[in-house]
């Protein structure tokens, strides 16, 4: 294909022609691509998913506590505001009907969430 | 006949059952000597304008063994960077060739061949985007004054009740602030896409997670989204960017049956 793979130029962000963990191949080759009708085999084993650094976004007094001492561990004199402003105000209104319903589905589906999230296998 | 010499290599069970990586071109396909799953070489088994790129089948169910796993991948990448190609997901075996042809390639053939059309110089780019923990609370506390009071209240140890209420509180922010970042940096690059695919898992920090599909014309300026992208949010949002890839999340079949 004939397409120009370099990268940008940028200092702040390069794209990597192929992912750089197995997580992100795996997702791409086990929840993506094509599958075909029932009756063909789709046989796997072997496969163990452990969820690891992605912690599903689910309310509860856990997450609230964690959040309340990171917030007053919080050195507010390191952290000065880098650009912000850029994502705001000016998209603010009517995003995708999609993405919108993100946050509200998101409680019900944690815990299924879990179960499905491939994030780190086992290989050998 | 009782006695004959023994051959001279163990019969092995020859296995006729065929994994299949992918679908491309007929034109477009080659073989990957020693690419496939165990380091067998992969073919491709031909039908019309199609060709399913395949490999002997280990015997026994396929284990999903990371070196395996990244073969296919590899197997895929290397016929993309040959043509169009539309990827399978890892694991389909076929009985053998014959059954290849007659369950998958000759009742699907138009269908594949339509995509193959459609997927024609289409590349797959990934981006994910995470906030930088530190900076989004520091965010939420100069910017609500709420949080900030609830925070001077709490240092040093408050009550269980306020340092739930400060928690939600920053759980609240934290979610809006991830719902409208993501959607704006959804628009912006979606407006360069021709499609895209949004992973719908809320995963903590996360704003986005989300493939595109980019004509090739649009990768410069899709680039160039992306560095600003990066270079605005430095220090706020970490951005992951991987392509071209094929268009593993832009595949799928009608369902029969």
């Amino acid at each position: 294909m004939a397409i120009a793979t370099q990268g940008t130029a940028s200092n702040y962000l390069q794209r990597a022609p192929s992912p750089s963990g197995l997580a992100d191949v795996v997702e791409l080759i086990l929840d993506k691509g094509l599958v075909i009708d029932a009756y063909i085999r789709i046989s796997v084993i072997g496969i163990e998913l452990i969820t690891i650094d992605a912690r599903i976004v689910i309310a509860s007094v856990d997450t609230y506590l964690r959040f309340a001492e990171a917030v007053n561990r919080l050195d507010l004199t390191q952290t000065e505001a880098a650009g912000l402003a850029e994502l705001r105000g000016d998209n603010g209104g009517g995003g995708g009907g999609k993405a919108k319903g993100m946050m509200e589905g998101a409680k019900d589906k944690a815990s299924d969430a879990k179960k499905g999230l491939k994030e780190r296998v086992k290989g050998d | 006949m009782a006695l004959q010499t023994p051959p001279t290599r163990a019969p092995r069970e020859l296995s006729t059952a065929l994994y299949c990586y992918g679908v491309t071109s007929a034109d477009a396909a080659a073989s990957q000597p020693n690419a496939g799953l165990a380091g067998v070489s992969v073919e491709p088994v031909c039908f019309r304008k199609l060709a399913a790129l395949t490999s002997a089948a280990p015997p026994g169910k396929v284990r999903a063994r990371r070196a395996d796993l990244l073969r296919h991948f590899d197997v895929l990448a290397a016929a993309f960077e040959r043509g169009t190609v539309v990827p399978l997901r890892f694991g389909i075996v076929f009985d053998d060739e014959a059954s290849l042809v007659r369950d998958f390639l000759e009742p699907r053939h138009d269908e594949l061949a339509g995509m193959l059309r459609k997927l024609r110089d289409r590349v797959e780019l990934r981006v994910t985007a995470h906030y930088r923990e530190q900076a989004i609370l520091a965010e939420i506390v100069r910017e609500s004054p709420r949080v900030a009071r609830l925070r001077e209240q709490t240092q040093g140890g408050g009550s269980p009740p306020l340092l739930m209420e400060l928690g939600e509180l920053v759980s609240a922010e934290l979610q809006a602030r991830t719902a409208r970042d993501g959607r704006a940096i959804l628009q912006r690059l979606g407006a360069l896409a021709e499609a895209y695919d949004l992973s719908e898992e809320q995963i903590e920090h996360q704003l986005l997670r989300a493939s595109f599909l980019v004509e090739p014309t649009r990768l410069k300026a899709f680039d160039e989204a992306m560095e600003e992208l990066a270079a605005a949010q430095a220090g706020r949002i970490d951005f992951s960017y991987v392509g071209p890839l094929p268009p593993h999340s832009f595949v799928s079949l009608e369902e029969r049956r």
